[in-house]
C-alpha cells in the first residue's frame, strides 16, 4: 500500500515537468510528514550526508576531465587517428566516428559529452565529403552511447553508490573493468552495422593512409591515448582509487588542453570550471534526493518486502532478467540514467542478488540498457544533443539511428544472458 | 543581484579548482612520501584532512550550484508530457512545477536551519580537520535558501514574459562545427 | 508494519553499519531477542544492519534526532562527537590484556567515559569486543621498524594517525569496504585488524605478513537515545538492562569464538604468514609505540591515561 502511494506520487509529480530531484524530494516529505514517525529532521541530515563520500566524488572531476578534453583539442587528434586507422574501409569517416567514440568513451565519463565532442567535428566533416546527413548522426548518436560502458563511467559510479550498504555491492573498480569487453564488443557491433550499411549504399571511403601519415596521427593524438593509461592503468596498478583518478585525470587534461596542445586560452578556464561544477552540482543533487527516496523506501521495507514477494513468485532468473530490461527500457522513455539508476537500483539489486545473479554483470546489464534509452525518443540526451549538433528534428533523428538501436537492443540481449561477456574480463584480471 | 550572481558563480568554480587541486597534491604527496631520499623530507606533512576537505567543498558545491543550476535551467525534468499541452495550460504547470521547487527548497532550508541550530549546541566537530559540524552543515539552509529565490526568480521572470532559462547540451563553447569541419577532415 | 501503528507497544530501532553475521550483528539480534522476551512483548526492537537506515557518518546524529533508538558504534565515534575522552581505547598498548580491559569497561572508568556522553542526550549501555588488532603488510614486520615508510591504512582517528606516525608510517584513512583492493593494488601496503576483519575482508588473500602485534583494541558501545530511555516505564528499563547485560556476555563470547576461528582458519590457508611476538619484541613495539600516550595527554587528559595505568598495576602490569 505504502509502496503505491510513494510511487503513485513520484510519478504524479514528475509527469508535471519538474525537476526530478525535486519530485523526488517532494515526494519524501510528503510522506514522512503524512505517514510515519521518522522525524523530518532526518531529511536535513540526509541532504548532506547522501553525498558525503569520497567515491562519489569521482563525478565532479570526471566531469571537470571530460570538460578539458572536449574543449581542448583532444577530440580532434582522435578522430584524425581514428581516420588514418580506418577512413579507407566502406564507411569511410563513419567507421572512423565509431573509433574516435570508442577511444574519447576510454576518456570521458560521459554519453552525451561524447557525442558532442566526436560529433561536433566528426558530422559537419561527413556531410562535407556527401554523405547523407541522418547516416553520420545515426553513428554517432549510438557510438557516442560507448561513453558509459568504456570506463571511465559516471553512471557506473551512480551504479555502485545506489547498492552501496548491500553486502554485495561491486566496487567502481569491478565496474570498470567488466565495461572493457561489452565496450569494445558493442563498437564492434555498431563498427559491423556502419560498414554494411555504407557499402550497401555504396558511401564515399577515403584513401589509404601510408604508415608515415598513420604514426603521425598517432604522435599527433598521443597525449589524449596516454590518459586512457592514467586513469585505467591507474586504477589497477594501484597507483590511484577511482576517485583519485579521476582527480588526477582532470589535472592531466587540463595541461595537455592548455600547455600541450595549447587549444584552450588560460582565460577560458574560469568557464570550463563553472561549466563542471553546474553540471556536477545537478547529478550531486540528483544524488542527495534519490538517497533520501530510497532511505523512505527502505524505512518502509519496500525493497525487502518486493524482493520477497519475487522469490515467492519462483520467477526463473531468465524471467526475471527479461521484465528488468522492459521496466528499465519503458523507463528509459521518460527519464536520464542517471535518476534510473540511483531510483531503480536500490530496488531492484537486493531481488538480484536473491535470484543469485552476479552484481557485476547486473550492473553491465543496467548500463547497456540505459545506453539504449539515451538513444531514443521522447527523452534521449544523445538524441537531443544530436539533434543541436546536427539541426535535425527529434522525428527524423529517430528514423536515422534505427539500424544502429537495433543492433544495440541485439547486444543488451546477449549481455542480458550471457553473464560471460561481462565476468570474463574482470576474472581473468582477478579482481573478482 | 549581479553581485550576488558573481559570487554564486566565482564560489563554486573556485570550490571546483580547489578541490581537485587538493586531491592533486595529496596522492602526490603519498607518492613523493614513497620515494627514499624524499621520504625524509615530506613524510611528516600531514595530508589525511585531503579527504574530507575535498568532500566538504564539494558537497558546498553542489548545494550552491544546485541554485545556480536553477538560474540557468540544468536541471533536468519529465516535460515530454506537458510540452503536448496548449501553450496556456503548460504554463501553468511549469509555474506550479517552479514554485513546488520553490516550496520544496523552502521546507529543506528551514529543516537545515533548525538541524544546523540544534548541532551548534552540541561540540560536534569533523574527524580530521575537527572543524565544528554546525559550520559543515550550514551548506544545507544556505544552498536551499539561496535555491529557494532562484525559484521563484525564474517563476516570476516566466510570469512576466513567458520565457524560461534552458540549457543547451548540445552547446560547447569554443567548437565552431564549421571551422571544425574544415581542419577535421582528413589530411 | 501493522504492529508499528499499534499505540501501546513502544519500538526500539537498533541500526548498526555490518553484516547480520557479524559478532555485532548477532549481538543485536540476541538483544532483540532477549529484550523482546524480558518485556512480555512491550518492547518491539527492529534491527536495521548493514547500514542499511544510517550510515557510519551520520547514524550518531540520527541518534540525537530521535530517528534510530539504539546503535553500536565503534569507540572511535565519540571523538568527533565532543567525547575525546573516548580516544583512550585507540591508544596502542593502553590494555595489556582483555582482563585489564574488562577492568576499566565493566568499572568506574567505563560509567564515567558513559557520563560523557550524557550531556550530547546519550546513554551509554554496554561495552562490546571487536578484539585487540594484527599489523599487517607485504613484508615481514617483526621489529616495529619494519613499517617505517609504508603506507598504512587505518581508520579515521587522531590516535591511529599519531601511532601510525610514530612507527614512521604514513597513514591513509580509507573506508573499510576499500581496503581488499587498495591492498591488492598497493594503494596501501598494510594495515591494522582484529583477525575477524581481516578475514571476513579476506585481507589474508593479499597480505603476505602479519604479526600478532595485539597493539590495539576495537570495540563498540551500544547506546540509546538518552529522551527516550529516560521516559521508559520503569519496569520496562530494568527488563532492557537485564537483557543489554546477557546480549554483551553472548557477543563478547562470539567476538572471542570468531576471532580464534578466523586466525585458525587464515593460518590454514597458508596466503599470509602470522609471526608471534617474543616477549623481547613485544618490548620494543611497546617502547616505540608508549611517546603516542603522552601525545594524547592533552586531549584525553592525564588522568585518565594514568587510572587506566593504576587498573593494569592492579592486574600485575607495570605501565
Ligand atoms: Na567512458
Ligand atoms: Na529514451
Amino acid at each position: 500500500m505504502n509502496a503505491l502511494i510513494i510511487f503513485g506520487l513520484l510519478i504524479a509529480l514528475m509527469l508535471t515537468g519538474m525537476p526530478i530531484s525535486i519530485s523526488l524530494g517532494l515526494t519524501v516529505l510528503s510522506f514522512l510528514f503524512l505517514m510515519t514517525d521518522v522525524p523530518v529532521a532526518a531529511v536535513a541530515l540526509k541532504l548532506f550526508t547522501g553525498i558525503e563520500k569520497f567515491e562519489i566524488m569521482a563525478i565532479p572531476f570526471f566531469i571537470l576531465a571530460g570538460n578539458f578534453l572536449t574543449h581542448g583539442g583532444v577530440a580532434r587528434r582522435m578522430i584524425n587517428f581514428a581516420t588514418s586507422m580506418v577512413g579507407h574501409w566502406h564507411g569511410g569517416l563513419g567507421m572512423a566516428g565509431v573509433l574516435a567514440c570508442a577511444l574519447f568513451a576510454a576518456v570521458s565519463g560521459s554519453s552525451p559529452a561524447t557525442v558532442v565532442a566526436i560529433g561536433s567535428i566528426i558530422l559537419p566533416a561527413m556531410v562535407a565529403q556527401g554523405f547523407p546527413k541522418n547516416f553520420g548522426a545515426g553513428v554517432v548518436t549510438t557510438s557516442g552511447a560507448l561513453g558509459i560502458l568504456i570506463p571511465p563511467s559516471i553512471v557506473m559510479v551512480m551504479y555502485c553508490v545506489a547498492t552501496t550498504g548491500h553486502p554485495q555491492a561491486p566496487s567502481i573498480g569491478q565496474m570498470f573493468l567488466a565495461g572493457v569487453v561489452p565496450g569494445l564488443m558493442l563498437a564492434a557491433f555498431l563498427g559491423f552495422t556502419t560498414w554494411y550499411r555504407a557499402r550497401k549504399f555504396g558511401y564515399p571511403r577515403l584513401p589509404k593512409a601510408n604508415a608515415r601519415q598513420r604514426w603521425h596521427a598517432f604522435r599527433e593524438s598521443f597525449w589524449g591515448l596516454l590518459l586512457i593509461v592514467v586513469v585505467m592503468g591507474g586504477i589497477y596498478s594501484g597507483i590511484f582509487t577511482p576517485t583519485e583518478a579521476a582527480a588526477m585525470a582532470a589535472v592531466y587534461a587540463f595541461i595537455v588542453a592548455v600547455f600541450i596542445y595549447r587549444d584552450m586560452p588560460l582565460t577560458r578556464v574560469p568557464k570550463v570550471l563553472l561549466d563542471s561544477a553546474s553540471m556536477s552540482a545537478m547529478l550531486l543533487y540528483i544524488i542527495t534526493n534519490a538517497v533520501l527516496f530510497s532511505f523512505v523506501m527502505t524505512s518502509e521495507q519496500i525493497p525487502q518486502n518486493m524482493a520477497a514477494w519475487i522469490q515467492g513468485q519462483n520467477l526463473s532468473v531468465w524471467v526475471f532478467l527479461l521484465v528488468v530490461n522492459i521496466v528499465l527500457l519503458a523507463a528509459g522513455n521518460f527519464m536520464e540514467p542517471s535518476s534510473i539508476v540511483l531510483i531503480m537500483a536500490p530496488i531492484l539489486f537486493p531481488v538480484a542478488m536473491s535470484l543469485g545473479i552476479d552484481p557485476v554483470h547486473f550492473g553491465i546489464l543496467i548500463i547497456v540498457n540505459m545506453e539504449v534509452g539515451m538513444c531514443h525518443p521522447p527523452v534521449g540526451l544523445n538524441l537531443y544533443v544530436a539533434s543541436g549538433i546536427t539541426k535535425m528534428g527529434i522525428t527524423e533523428l529517430t528514423v536515422a539511428v534505427w539500424p544502429w538501436l537495433l543492433t544495440m537492443l541485439i547486444f543488451l540481449g546477449l549481455v542480458t544472458y550471457v553473464p560471460a561477456i561481462s565476468l570474463w574480463f574482470p576474472r581473468l584480471i582477478g579482481v573478482m | 543581484m549581479k553581485i550576488l550572481d558573481r559570487l554564486e558563480e566565482t564560489l563554486i568554480a573556485t570550490l571546483m579548482a580547489a578541490a581537485t587541486l587538493v586531491i592533486f597534491v595529496a596522492v602526490m604527496h603519498r607518492y613523493l612520501s614513497g620515494v627514499a631520499f624524499i621520504q625524509d623530507y615530506v613524510i611528516h606533512w600531514n595530508l589525511a584532512w585531503a579527504q574530507e576537505v575535498c568532500i566538504y567543498m564539494f558537497v558546498w558545491m553542489a548545494k550552491f550550484g544546485a541554485a545556480y543550476g536553477v538560474r540557468t535551467g540544468i536541471h533536468v525534468g519529465v516535460d515530454v508530457v506537458i510540452n503536448r499541452l496548449r501553450p496556456d495550460i503548460r504554463g501553468r504547470f511549469v509555474v506550479f512545477g517552479l514554485l513546488a521547487g520553490a516550496l520544496f527548497t523552502g521546507v529543506v532550508g528551514t529543516l537545515g536551519a533548525n538541524f544546523v541550530y540544534h548541532i551548534a549546541e552540541t561540540e560536534q566537530v569533523s574527524a580530521d580537520m575537527e572543524l565544528p559540524m554546525w559550520l559543515v552543515y550550514l551548506a544545507i539552509p544556505l544552498g536551499s535558501y539561496l535555491m529557494c529565490f532562484r525559484f521563484l526568480q525564474v517563476a516570476w521572470t516566466f510570469i512576466r514574459t513567458g520565457e524560461l532559462p534552458h540549457h543547451d547540451h548540445a552547446q560547447v563553447d569554443g567548437i565552431d562545427p564549421v571551422e571544425a569541419a574544415n581542419e577535421g577532415g582528413p589530411a | 508494519l501493522s504492529t508499528a501503528w499499534a499505540q501501546d507497544q513502544i519500538v526500539i530501532k537498533f541500526s548498526h553499519v555490518v553484516a547480520p553475521e557479524t559478532p555485532k550483528g548477532k549481538g543485536a539480534e540476541k538483544f532483540k531477542e532477549l529484550a523482546e522476551k524480558a518485556t512480555n512483548g512491550k518492547v518491539k526492537v527492529e534491527v536495521y544492519p548493514n547500514s542499511q537506515l544510517y550510515k557510519d557518518k551520520e547514524e550518531l546524529e540520527a541518534l540525537q534526532l530521535g530517528a534510530v533508538q539504539m546503535l553500536a558504534p565503534s569507540l572511535a565515534k565519540f571523538g568527533p562527537l565532543g567525547a575525546k575522552e573516548f580516544e583512550v581505547f585507540d591508544l596502542p598498548y593502553i590494555f595489556p590484556n582483555k582482563d585489564v580491559l574488562r577492568r576499566v569497561t565493566e568499572g568506574p572508568i567505563g560509567k564515567q567515559l558513559f557520563q560523557k556522553l550524557e550531556s550530547k542526550g546519550i546513554i551509554g549501555l554496554a561495552y562490546w569486543d571487536n578484539g585487540f588488532k594484527i599489523m599487517s603488510a607485504n613484508k615481514p614486520v617483526i621489529k616495529p621498524e619494519d613499517v617505517k615508510g609504508l603506507k598504512m591504512r587505518i581508520q579515521s582517528s587522531k590516535v591511529l594517525d599519531a601511532q601510525m606516525r610514530a612507527l614512521g608510517a604514513l597513514p591513509q584513512v580509507m573506508a573499510f569496504s576499500e581496503v581488499y583492493q587498495a591492498l591488492q593494488t598497493g594503494v596501501v601496503d598494510g594495515t591494522e585488524n582484529p583477525p575477524s576483519n581481516m578475514y571476513t575482508q579476506k585481507m589474508h588473500e593479499v597480505q603476505k605478513n602479519a604479526t600478532l602485534t595485539d597493539h590495539g583494541y576495537l570495540g563498540y558501545a551500544v547506546i540509546v537515545n538518552k529522551k527516550f530511555w529516560e521516559g521508559l516505564p520503569a519496569d520496562v528499563r530494568t527488563g532492557l538492562e537485564g537483557a543489554m547485560k546477557e546480549a554483551t556476555a553472548y557477543a563478547n563470547d562470539i567476538a572471542q569464538n570468531e576471532n580464534d576461528v578466523s586466525l585458525a582458519q587464515m593460518k590454514a590457508s597458508g596466503k599470509t604468514a602470522f609471526h608471534t611476538q617474543t616477549k623481547e619484541e613485544r618490548e620494543a613495539w611497546v617502547k616505540a609505540l608508549k611517546p603516542v600516550h603522552k601525545d594524547a595527554e592533552s586531549r584525553v587528559g592525564k588522568d585518565l591515561i594514568e587510572s587506566i595505568y593504576k587498573e593494569a598495576a592492579a592486574a600485575g602490569f607495570k605501565m
